[in-house]
Formats: structure tokens, C-alpha cells, sequence
């Protein structure tokens, strides 16, 4: 009698296991090239990511295109960055999949904005003051220690699905994380004299960056956030500039960088492309390489 | 004076009181529960060529009338949008929405306008079911066609194109029934739905009885009498989408303008409507697109005409064999996030009526043309001129008015953000 009742606690943990063993191959549906990055890294051969937005567009505006929701619906889990940022195209793709397991707050979904302290948050919420981010500035991947952080969250994301292969997520994290450990040394030493430098943006999608690196941005091209440029904004922009002598404008690659070049005319200051993903820019394919072009993208 | 004191005394804390506590801090609060709310505005100026109380009486042949302007349906006022000529408040929409458990969500959308509030849509959704199967059910939008889901305030023109409120009225096909859609497992989108629904739209199904329970002219069918199928594929090539989808509903036919009072009539039979929809857009960049945008409906309505005297006797009572068809087919441009312009043609391609078996004759060239431009202060905020020139409606003499009209449109959202489908 105890015998079987043995076999049968045998055959229910074959039971709950046997599913697991079946996602041995992870489809992971992600929202940005760099979490696919990043998720790839730490998963390795026992994972594919699908990635659903194009690096070189404006992340806040993806169009919901149907073959999206055939991403969405056939994927084992997904990785989001969070802070709304995804929220005028992402929602209606997760209602449209009929999965289960790209539905937020389930074991196999991921908020990445969940595990980072958010910077910028608005003290007041009101759109008066634009398209703002009420949690915060959601453009967190942009500073290199975060991306440590998040490849720590995705690991551990990536065991809690299936942990058979902690050991493996275990070691590609570990080595990951001393390359870039070693990389963030390099960049911090090519960034240590533009420490202090004042920049203009067009939105602020350095935030993140600018923090890490000591830079300070003292205005937007855009009014608001989200507001296109007015030309009473623009002159206030260049008489800005030219009290605060600021060393350049970091411009986006998804918008047009017109109203910049014609600050850029009157004031005499540099307009610098700032790619804010992988394959925002061409030559830019992986993490490395991104901050690779960003720390020396300011001469 | 010792009373004034104390009442006083009594505001403050409750004044006080109420801003010291912090929301976590209160006992039975459940403000963390309130759904996702958004308003959004409609109103409109229109400076149309027809006179408002000659709008109203304008027919579309042999396919509708009432597209225009205001009517009255025994006690019930019934205005169409963009009604009279000067201003229109169209409608305060509000959307709730929240998840209600781990498996449903649930969406209710209200009309409020002048004539009364409206239950748009108000339906609970699943997708707890996996194997990309979500069902739905309440009163929704069907999902027959391209247009047809859409609200309202998503179109690109401040009206529906022709052929759908010449078949379907001014809400589509909007129902109560049920709703299961399956996403199959393919690298390319592919999505097959099929509904039940109680089948009462106006222009084109319905199961009532007409007339007198006892003695009716036409008998009604308990719903739901009305199914609709559909089959959608979406590939990319590039930065190019094209979306195209099939569509058939098939449903019981009532049409009841008894109460009318020239000429009132009723129709009973069977109905079928098919639909066609082809989309491509074309992304240039981030906020520049090109997006075509074409469907195709035919509908085919087969039973009796009941020709009514002004007490509602049947003086007449012929078969009847509607056969007809049309399409919309419109070019949109997104410059950027300011600026959008557009063109639209709309055409009645056949409509043949045959009354038992002799062809009534029927006037053809029955189109429309329209363009519009639109700009966007923001995300939320939305001003649009549209201009469009109608061959096809007829007055009742029979005569063909052009009709000219302007429309102004403003449409406003406050709350929370929307989120677009394709």
C-alpha cells in the first residue's frame, strides 16, 4: 500500500515536471531589441528570442501590425521593458494572442521596470506637462549598470520558467557580467573628461545615460514630452544655448533632426546622433557595441 | 455662536482629516481598484447643401433611407451623427475598463448625447483558454470585416463609408451575442472567428414580430438569429503590412417602417452579407505612413415586402429579391504626428431588386467622394475638415440631390491612454 502510494507521488512530480521538460526550447517574445539581446545572452542555445519592435524606431510608437500578435501568440513567455513605454501598442496585442502566458502577472511575464529604481518620476501627473511617464523615465537601459541589473532579473526570470537549466543561466550570466564589468571600466575611463558637460536633447532618452555619466541636460527640443517642436520653443532653445553654452545636442535617429540642425546653424553647436538601441544605427548589433558608439560618440 | 464653533471645528477635521491619512492608511479604501476611465468628445459643425428637414427625407434607392439627419420613431428621437447643419455634440464616449479576475477582463463603452446614454459595448473577454482562442461576450462591435469593430472616433472620416450605413446603419453590426476567436500557431498572422449573436440591426436583420401579436403581418423568430464567420491573414514584407480578411453573416430579416409615416412598409425574410477587406499600409518612417484601405460588401435580402396602409393594413404584399453590392476604397497619408490628409470613394455597384420576378429599375451612378485633413495637437486632441460630394442620394419625387457637405470636427480624450489596434 505504502508502496504505491510512493509510485504515485513519483508519477505526479513526473506529471508537473513533464510540462517543464517540453519548454526545454524557450520561444521568448520580447518588446526591444536590447532585452532580445540581453535575453539571448543569458539563455543561450535553450532559448530563441522573437523580437517584436524595430530598433530604429521611435520605441514609444510601434505600429500594432497583425503579425505581431502571431509573435505574441506563439511564445512561451514575455520579456517587456515596463514603465509604460509600451503602452500605446503592447496591450492590445497581448489581448488579441489568446495566451496565457504573455498575460501580465503570470509566472512566464516580465516587467522589467519592476526591478529598476526609475528616475525623473513626476511629482505631478498631468498632460498638461505632455505625453509624461507617470512612473517615472522608462529609458532605463541606457545606463550600463542597469544593464547588469537586468540581465540579473532576466536570469533569474529564465530559471523560475525552467530550472533545470539553472546551471546554464547560471554561467552565461557569470560570464557576462564580467565582460561587461570590464567594459563599464573602459567606458567610465573614455567618459571621465565630458563629466560636468551640459547637452540638449531632443526628448530625454539619455536620462539614463547622462546620470551615469555625469552629464547634465539642460533642455529638450521638443516643449513637452511628446509635444512636436513650436518655433517659440526653438527660439527659446537657441537664446538657452547660448547663455548656457552647452557642448552639443544629443539627437535621436527616429526623429527629424531638422529643427535641430537649424538650432545647430544659429548657435554653432554639434548635432550628435545617439543610437538608443541595437540597430537603431548601422554597425550597432549588439549591447557592447551600443555603448561602444555612445561613449565615444561626443568628441 | 458655540453651535457655528463647533460645526466648524467639525468641517476642519473632516477636511483635515481626509487630506492627512494617506490612501494606504484607509481602512476599507478600494480607489486602487478603479478601472482604466476614459471621456472622449465628438462634436461637429456642418455646413451641408440640403436643408436639415430635407436631409432627413432623402433615400439612398431601393437600399436605405434615414442616412441623413434626424428622425423621429414614434416617442423615440433617433439623430445620426453630424446630423444639422451648424453645431453637433455627437457624443460623450466613456470607456471603463479593468481585468475582473485572473481569467476575464472586462469593457463597457457608453454613448451620452442629447437623446439619451447608449450601451455601445459592454462585453467580458477571455484568453485564460490558451491555444490562442479568446472569447468574448456581452454587446460588442462584430469583428466582420475591417471597419466594422472600430469605434466611431478611430474612423478616418467623420462618417461611415456609404455601403456600410446603407446595409449595416450607423453602428455596424453592434450586438449582443457571443464571440470565439482562435489565432492559429503560423509564423504569419491568421485568425478565424465565428459569432452568435441576437441579430436586431435595423437596416438589414432582425427577428421581431411586426404588427399585432395576435394577427401579425410578419412573425418573429426568437433570437439569436444571427451568425457571422470570418477568416483574416496579415503578412509583411518589409515595412509593408498587408492585411486582408473574408467575412459572411447570414440572419433573419426584419425591417419594420410601419410606423412611418409616408409610405410605411415593413420587410421579412432572410439575409446575407458578405465582405471582402484588403488593407496595406506602408511605414516610411516612425510617424510617416501610407495606408490604403478597400472592402468590398454584397448583401442579398430574399422575403416579403409588406406594403401598409396608414392604420398598418396590408395593402400589398409581393416577394421581393434584393441583390446588391459596394465598396469604399481610401487612400490615407500620416505626414507626422501633426498632420494627416485623406480620399475616399464610395460606390453602390449593383443594385438589382426584383418584385415577384419582374426587375424594378433602378438608378446607377450611386457614389461619393470625400477628402479630409486633419490635425493633431497631441495624441488626444483631434481637429479634422472633411469635404465630400454625395450623388447618391434621391429626393422623394425621385430626383437626384447632390449633396455638398462641409464638417468641421473636433474630437477630444482625456483619462486614460488608448492603445491602437492595427
Amino acid at each position: 500500500m505504502r508502496q504505491i502510494g510512493v509510485d504515485l507521488k513519483k508519477l505526479l512530480t513526473l506529471l508537473i515536471l513533464l510540462p517543464l521538460t517540453l519548454l526545454a526550447h524557450l520561444n521568448i517574445a520580447v518588446s526591444y531589441p536590447y532585452i532580445g539581446a540581453l535575453t539571448k545572452t543569458v539563455g543561450g542555445e535553450h532559448i530563441t528570442t522573437t523580437v517584436l519592435a524595430k530598433g530604429n524606431w521611435d520605441p514609444h510608437f510601434i505600429i500594432p501590425r497583425p503579425s505581431l500578435i502571431a509573435k505574441v501568440r506563439n511564445a512561451d513567455a514575455l520579456i517587456m521593458n515596463g514603465a509604460q513605454l509600451e503602452i500605446g501598442w503592447l496591450p492590445p496585442l497581448i489581448n488579441r494572442a489568446g495566451n496565457p502566458k504573455t498575460s501580465p502577472n503570470t509566472p512566464t511575464f516580465l516587467n522589467l521596470s519592476h526591478h529598476i529604481e526609475l528616475i525623473n518620476k513626476p511629482s505631478e501627473v498631468d498632460r498638461k506637462d505632455g505625453d509624461i511617464h507617470p512612473d517615472g523615465n522608462p529609458h532605463f537601459h541606457l545606463n550600463p549598470e542597469n544593464i547588469l541589473i537586468l540581465a540579473n532579473v532576466i536570469k533569474e526570470f529564465l530559471i523560475s520558467i525552467d530550472t533545470p537549466d539553472r546551471a546554464i543561466y547560471e554561467k552565461n550570466y557569470a560570464d557576462f557580467s564580467k565582460i561587461w564589468k570590464e567594459k563599464m571600466v573602459l567606458w567610465s575611463q573614455k567618459m571621465s573628461d565630458k563629466k560636468g558637460l551640459k547637452v540638449i536633447q531632443f526628448h530625454d532618452n539619455l536620462a539614463y545615460f547622462n546620470k551615469a555619466y555625469g552629464l547634465s541636460n539642460i533642455g529638450t527640443i521638443e516643449p513637452l514630452p511628446g509635444i512636436p517642436p513650436s518655433s517659440r520653443h526653438t527660439i527659446k532653445t537657441i537664446e538657452l544655448i547660448q547663455k548656457e553654452q552647452p557642448c552639443c545636442i544629443l539627437h535621436d535617429v527616429y526623429h527629424s533632426t531638422k529643427t535641430a540642425d537649424f538650432i545647430s546653424q544659429k548657435t554653432g553647436i554639434k548635432v550628435v546622433l545617439m543610437p538608443h538601441d541595437i540597430e537603431s544605427l548601422e554597425n550597432i548589433d549588439n549591447l557592447a557595441s551600443l555603448f561602444d558608439y555612445l561613449t565615444s560618440a561626443i568628441k | 455662536m458655540k453651535k457655528i464653533l463647533l460645526s466648524s471645528t467639525l468641517c476642519a477635521a473632516l477636511v483635515y482629516g481626509a487630506e492627512v491619512l494617506p490612501v494606504e492608511k484607509r481602512t476599507f479604501d478600494q480607489s486602487k481598484f478603479i478601472p482604466d476611465i476614459s471621456l472622449i468628445l465628438d462634436a461637429s459643425y456642418v455646413d451641408r447643401s440640403v436643408k436639415d428637414d430635407e436631409a432627413g427625407h432623402l433615400e439612398l434607392p431601393g437600399v436605405a433611407h434615414g442616412l441623413l439627419g434626424s428622425h423621429s420613431h414614434g416617442d423615440s428621437n433617433h439623430a445620426t451623427y453630424n446630423a444639422n447643419n451648424g453645431f453637433n455634440l455627437n457624443y460623450a464616449e466613456l470607456v471603463l475598463s479593468s481585468s475582473v479576475d485572473p481569467f476575464f477582463t472586462m469593457d463597457g463603452v457608453f454613448h451620452f448625447s442629447e437623446n439619451g446614454v447608449e450601451i455601445e459595448e459592454l462585453f467580458f473577454t477571455s484568453n485564460a483558454l490558451g491555444y490562442g482562442t479568446r472569447i468574448k461576450g456581452g454587446k460588442f462591435n462584430s469583428n466582420f470585416g475591417y471597419l466594422n469593430e472600430q469605434h466611431h472616433h478611430t474612423w478616418d472620416f467623420a462618417d461611415m463609408p456609404l455601403v456600410y450605413e446603407a446595409f449595416l446603419g450607423m453602428h455596424g453590426i453592434n450586438e449582443n451575442g457571443a464571440q470565439i476567436q482562435w489565432t492559429a500557431p503560423t509564423p504569419f498572422y491568421l485568425m478565424a472567428g465565428f459569432e452568435v449573436l441576437q441579430g436586431e440591426n435595423e437596416q438589414m436583420f432582425g427577428n421581431e414580430t411586426i404588427g399585432d401579436v395576435e394577427n401579425p403581418i410578419a412573425e418573429g423568430k426568437d433570437g439569436p438569429t444571427l451568425y457571422v464567420g470570418y477568416v483574416k491573414a496579415s503578412y509583411d514584407i518589409g515595412n509593408t503590412t498587408l492585411l486582408g480578411g473574408l467575412s459572411y453573416a447570414q440572419g433573419e430579416s426584419r425591417i419594420n417602417h410601419s410606423a412611418d409615416e409616408e409610405n410605411p412598409h415593413a420587410f421579412s425574410g432572410d439575409a446575407k452579407l458578405y465582405g471582402a477587406d484588403f488593407v496595406v499600409l506602408h511605414a516610411l518612417d516612425s510617424y510617416k505612413s501610407l495606408k490604403l484601405q478597400t472592402e468590398y460588401l454584397a448583401r442579398e435580402l430574399d422575403g416579403t415586402q409588406y406594403a401598409l396602409d396608414s392604420d398598418a393594413n396590408v395593402i400589398g404584399s409581393p416577394a421581393i429579391l434584393k441583390k446588391q453590392d459596394g465598396l469604399y476604397s481610401q487612400l490615407i497619408y500620416t505626414h507626422d504626428k501633426n498632420w494627416r490628409m485623406g480620399v475616399r470613394y464610395d460606390t453602390i455597384l449593383r443594385n438589382d431588386i426584383k418584385t415577384n420576378g419582374a426587375t424594378v429599375e433602378q438608378p446607377s451612378n450611386l457614389d461619393k467622394y470625400t477628402a479630409m485633413i486633419e490635425y493633431h495637437t497631441s495624441e488626444f486632441a483631434r481637429f479634422r475638415v472633411q469635404y465630400s460630394r454625395d450623388n447618391s442620394m434621391f429626393n422623394e419625387n425621385g430626383q437626384r440631390e447632390k449633396i455638398d457637405t462641409i464638417i468641421f470636427q473636433a474630437n477630444i480624450s482625456i483619462g486614460a491612454h488608448a492603445a491602437h489596434s492595427f
